[in-house]
């Protein structure tokens, strides 16, 4: 195992989220009390059937008939709103987790997150948040239950006959720090995790790629892989199996030596009339009971160890160092117009990698528009990046309205500027909601013009629902090309002095991008606009061309006076 | 087996049956230890409590001291032990059996899966596939393993407990029958109330989860816009709705394990008092009260256990559904089994009125199509996209099997050669190849794991991926991730190109290659594959003619000019 300790983890845990506990506290009362009206019930109904054996007549036993019947019929009520508020607990719990995840992934989106890691980051942390409410659920308030049911049952005995009171508790005391040791050692190890992980993308592949095992005849090939993963996950299955058979036989060793010397104890008191004789069914029915809520724990310490597991996860992730930190004592950001400069530029992901663009000059002015081409990989969109203060630069210098961008905070950095990534995400919701993200407190003329000189006017129009229709997670609803579009509006409506478009006309057809391109200049007057594209058209109406090619720039275009006039 | 319980076991296991084969490899055993074992925990629990009624009866009625019970008190002892040993060997049993059913159905879905042909697998299916071979196949072993000795320990024990509470004491007998009366129409009653409102808040909650992922992912966004607040809030909210509706859902789902818990309770209350009051009348003997009131609890326990597993339960058979249907989707052949197929550079390929037609789409896939390539020739296959060029290279592959016509090999029918033998003959660069979990130099390896380093650099330079290379850090150790992540989708192509170069072949078959590339880099494409195809054939489908040059003959497909034998001749 790497990483911290489970009890660090584990502390590090309960410390983002401290257990609710006024919901937590009310789950474990109504479970030691279901626990223990289960104990009750037999115990009480044995002490109701040896009184009635002596025959004292009706009245002498009414009383514990009625406790009986009592207890019978709440048990179950009291089981049932357990388990709800248990439940309830855990969902408290995990929202507070999910908000500081939240919180935790903010200053590492989009980088080190999306530059560095492959595969999806976010929908494994969610799983992995997930699986932190059974630290609650599973792991905490059985234990608890379990612990107060036992003194509760050791305390019972003890008032009847004292010196069994140590024998149960000796033996419960094993149970209770035997199950969950035998379960915590044998929980899954790393190497186990990442089999079941192995197995799964080796199942995906063949899913996917079976018409390519064939036609290179390694079909049965890759099927010996996944037997093979599977028998490493089958080996750790029998491991668990084998410490839950081992649980079993460790809590009824324990019951059943403690029942045998509690009855033994309680037919010599008997014998000694030290004990009432309705009293003796009391004792091994007592003990019996005990021993039923020890055996969950097992699993709870199961439980607990999934939990550990995640919570290093999430932890490796939420301590990873920010791409960038605001300065101490950040500077105002400039108002109105302004001109954004790279000097000297040089921006690498990684130290071992190749820079992904290197000793950059850009000089963005107001009203005046720029095109940056080059093939993919040049390094267009790291650009971006750094104008978006995502990335810190390694060299050279970046601002804008003269001052320099690293002496602002982030947030005031990207109110300056508005900006389509070739991933720009739309969120479920209106389109409405969506193309005022930038600007919440636009008019709807505002909004119908943005709509317009992103040539979706008259497709919103068209729409029933209007500005109201919904767009669907990730505006799955929507083509891709309506989807770019809403995007761009969101741009052109957050009226900032600094627009950047990665691929704006990407996917639409000829006629669409020049409509596009003219709305974009058009509703940019007296903006530093920059636009990634790879269309020879949308180039020849911007006022500067910056070719790059392996994170340099290969040749500059200006054949446009400076500033152009907007429009 | 007696006939009736084969008969109930058919019901419940549905067409988890038809997955597994009347005999899931030597889990008969093991499966009959696990019942036998369920059952044995019941008769512990009985001798548990006859020998301490026996005790307690005799302290009590007869003044027997513990010294002179000493084998009554061993024996509870031992009766409490044996209960968890055979809870050691039913848990031994059942993973046993649930291990080896869910391997079971995952070999044969698996093994049956690589034979279905890619259109089968094609769009979300696959998804769902990938699904059913994991989780699907595990929620099968637990529902052979687990659930089906559960529920059969549940349908014997009570009977069996009855039987002895009856023999013992007809009274409470009548109490417990009573109470299990009511437990089918209340699990039937909760049961479908707890269904229906799983499946009314399931919708609900995957968009709020769905939700709350894209909230994450889009934090991007959210920044460049200054709108984190209001995606803390949106997590936040969407949080407390989870929380409230999954309550909401739950509140009803635990109905029936309350209705359950009630009866069984009511049960031990019920038995009680009756008994109380009739050893007040002198009717029962306390050693009848003292046992029948140990033993009615577990009557109920194997049925509160079985509805414990009942949703997992629902899953296995659910998956059984879903991958007995896959099973029933008829595979292609494997051809003939003479282990030689004729030699492409000594025999025509012809495809001779070559028509496929897919189960349940509109109108044929491919055809009917006649094209002609001779040894050494060039053709290329043109159209729409949805015309079928993939089809018919696929056909070719032998992937899919023609629904009319023929594909012929010189004198030879296709359907009727080893098509192991003859794939190895052919290099095919499919239109969206999948990149397996692995380096990129495992991707290249699978078109011939053998090769030696020269080779391997040679297919790379064919390809053009050693431009590629270059740029990643750890050039062909480079860890592709899940589905080759990081590598757009014109440089997964040519990692598919220097495989399928690395794997060599007397036929080339290029499925839209370049697509994704602008003109230049086309050209150059072009350039370097250019002395690899000299003197192999070669069919190509593609958009852009100009990919290979030299083509004898140019096939277009669907509806456009006519198509057929000759073609339109460059």
């Amino acid at each position: 195992m790497s990483g911290p300790s489970g009890r660090v983890t584990l502390g590090r845990l309960i410390a983002l989220s401290p257990p609710p506990w006024r919901r937590l506290g009310l789950a474990v009362a109504l479970g030691a009390g279901a626990s223990a009206a289960t104990i009750a019930l037999l115990a009480g109904s044995g002490a109701l059937v040896d009184k009635a054996a002596a025959r004292p007549g009706i009245g002498a036993i009414a009383g514990l008939l009625a406790v009986v019947e009592v207890i019978a019929i709440l048990r179950a009520p009291l089981r049932y709103a357990e388990r709800l508020s248990a439940h309830d607990a855990g969902f408290v719990a995990l929202a507070r987790w999910r908000v500081w995840l939240f919180d935790r992934l903010e200053p590492l989106s989009p980088a080190p997150l999306r530059t560095l890691r492959s595969g999806d980051v976010a929908r494994r942390a969610i799983a992995d948040v997930d699986a932190l409410q059974d630290l609650y659920l599973r792991g905490l308030s059985p234990l608890v239950q379990a612990v107060v049911v036992a003194a509760l049952a050791v305390t019972v005995v003890g008032v009847l006959v004292p010196g069994s009171a140590a024998v149960l508790g000796i033996a419960l005391g094993i149970a209770l720090v035997g199950a969950p040791a035998i379960a915590w050692w044998s929980r899954p190890t790393d190497a186990d995790r990442a089999a079941a992980g192995t197995l799964a993308a080796e199942v995906v592949d063949l899913v996917h790629g079976a018409p390519e095992l064939v036609a290179f005849g390694r079909a049965g090939e890759h099927l010996g892989r996944v037997e093979r993963s599977a028998g490493v996950l089958a080996r750790a299955g029998r491991r668990r199996a084998r410490a839950n058979g081992a649980i079993g036989v460790l809590v009824a060793l324990c019951a059943g030596v403690a029942v045998t010397l509690v009855l033994v104890l309680a037919l010599d008191a008997l014998r000694a009339h030290r004990l009432e004789p309705i009293m003796l069914a009391v004792l091994p029915f007592t003990a019996l009971g005990a021993f039923e809520v020890v055996a969950p724990l097992g699993a709870a310490a199961l439980g607990a160890a999934e939990v550990v597991a995640a919570g290093r996860r999430l932890l490796a992730i939420a301590d990873l160092p920010a791409a960038v930190q605001d300065p101490a004592e950040p500077v105002a950001a400039p108002t109105g117009p302004l001109e954004v400069r790279l000097e000297g530029a040089t921006l690498r992901y990684e130290r071992d990698r190749v820079p992904a663009f290197e000793d950059l000059d850009l000089a963005l002015s107001p009203g005046s528009s720029t095109a940056l081409v080059g093939p993919s990989g040049a390094g267009k969109s790291s650009v971006v990046h750094a104008l978006l203060r995502f990335w810190p630069l390694e060299s050279g210098a970046a601002s804008m309205g003269r001052v320099a961008i690293e002496d602002m905070a982030q947030s005031d950095v990207r109110s300056l500027v508005a900006s389509v990534d070739q991933d720009a995400h739309l969120f479920a919701g209106t389109i409405r909601e969506n193309v005022v993200l930038g600007r919440p407190d636009a008019t709807d003329a505002e909004i119908d013009r943005a709509l317009d000189a992103a040539q979706l006017g008259p497709w919103v129009a068209g729409l029933p629902e209007g500005l109201a229709t919904e767009v669907g997670e990730r505006g799955a609803l929507l083509s891709g090309g309506q989807r770019q579009r809403i995007a761009l509006a969101r741009a052109l409506l957050a009226g900032r002095p600094v627009v950047v478009l990665d691929e704006p006309t990407a996917g639409l057809d000829a006629e669409m991008a020049d409509r596009v391109v003219l709305g974009i200049l058009g509703a940019s007057a007296g903006r530093a606009v920059l636009v990634i594209s790879h269309r020879d058209q949308d180039v020849a109406r911007l006022d500067a061309v910056l070719e790059m090619s392996a994170g340099r720039i290969l040749r500059r275009r200006s054949d446009a006076p400076q500033p152009a006039p907007g429009g | 087996m007696s006939s009736p319980l084969a008969w109930a076991l058919r019901r419940a296991t549905g067409r988890i049956a038809a997955v597994l084969g009347p005999d899931v490899a030597g889990t008969g055993a093991l499966f009959a230890t696990a019942v036998v074992s369920g059952l044995g925990q019941s008769v512990a629990v009985v001798v548990q409590a006859v020998l301490l009624a026996t005790i307690i009866e005799r302290a009590l009625e007869h003044g027997a001291t513990a010294s002179a019970m000493v084998p009554e008190l061993v024996g509870l002892g031992i009766a409490v032990l044996a209960r968890g040993a055979f809870g050691w060997t039913l848990e031994w049993a059942a993973n046993r059996t649930a291990t080896r059913a869910g391997a079971e159905a995952r070999r044969r879905l698996l093994t049956h899966l690589v034979g279905l042909g890619p259109s089968w697998l094609a769009g979300e299916r696959a998804g769902e596939l990938a699904l059913s071979a994991t989780r699907g196949t595990d929620s099968i072993g637990l529902y052979v393993g687990r659930y089906l000795p559960q529920l059969l320990v549940a349908a014997l024990v009570p009977i069996g407990i009855l039987a002895w509470v009856g023999a013992t004491d007809w009274i409470s007998l009548l109490i417990l029958l009573a109470l299990l009366a009511a437990v089918p129409p209340a699990m039937v009653f909760f049961g479908r109330r707890a269904s229906e409102a799983t499946s009314r808040q399931w919708r609900r909650l995957a968009s709020l989860s769905a939700h709350l992922l894209e909230l994450v992912q889009g934090l991007p966004t959210l920044r460049a816009f200054g709108r984190v607040p209001y995606g803390r809030r949106e997590v936040a909210e969407a949080s407390e709705g989870l929380r409230r509706s999954t309550l909401r859902t739950l509140r009803v789902a635990f109905l029936s394990a309350l209705a359950l818990e009630l009866l069984a309770g009511l049960g031990t209350g019920l038995v009680a008092m009756v008994l109380g009051l009739r050893l007040l009348g002198g009717q029962a003997s306390l050693y009848v009260a003292l046992a029948v009131l140990l033993v009615s609890p577990e009557v109920f326990l194997p049925l509160r256990r079985a509805s414990a597993e009942f949703h997992a339960a629902a899953e296995g058979r659910d998956a059984g559904e879903r991958i007995a249907t896959t099973l029933d989707a008829p595979a292609i052949g494997a051809g003939g089994r003479s282990g030689v197929a004729p030699a492409i550079n000594a025999n025509r390929l012809a495809l001779d009125a070559l028509s496929i037609v897919f189960e349940g789409r509109d109108g044929p896939a491919l055809g009917p199509l006649t094209l002609e390539l001779r040894p050494g020739e060039r053709v290329a296959l043109v159209g729409p996209s949805g015309s079928g060029k993939s089809t018919a290279l696929h056909a070719i592959m032998g992937l899919v099997a023609p629904s009319t016509g023929r594909i012929m090999v010189g004198p030879v029918d296709l359907a009727s050669v080893d098509l192991d033998a003859w794939r190895r003959q052919i290099a095919w660069v499919p239109q969206r190849p999948h990149l397996f979990s692995g380096t990129i130099r495992d991707n290249l390896l699978l078109g011939d794991p053998g090769a030696a380093d020269r080779h391997l650099e040679g297919a790379i330079g064919t390809a053009g991926l050693d431009a590629v290379l270059a740029r990643l850090p750890r050039g062909l150790d480079t860890d592709l991730g899940e589905g080759g992540a990081g590598l757009s989708a014109g440089e997964r192509q040519r990692v598919a190109i220097a495989r399928a170069v690395l794997h060599g072949g007397a036929l080339v078959l290029l499925d839209e290659v370049g697509a994704h590339l602008d003109p230049a880099a086309r050209g150059e494409l072009t350039e370097r594959l250019g002395s690899w195809l000299e003197g192999r054939s070669v069919l190509v489908a593609t958009h852009h003619l100009e990919l290979v040059g030299g083509l004898h003959d140019v096939v277009v497909l669907g509806g456009a000019p006519p198509a057929g034998p000759g073609g339109v001749s460059s």
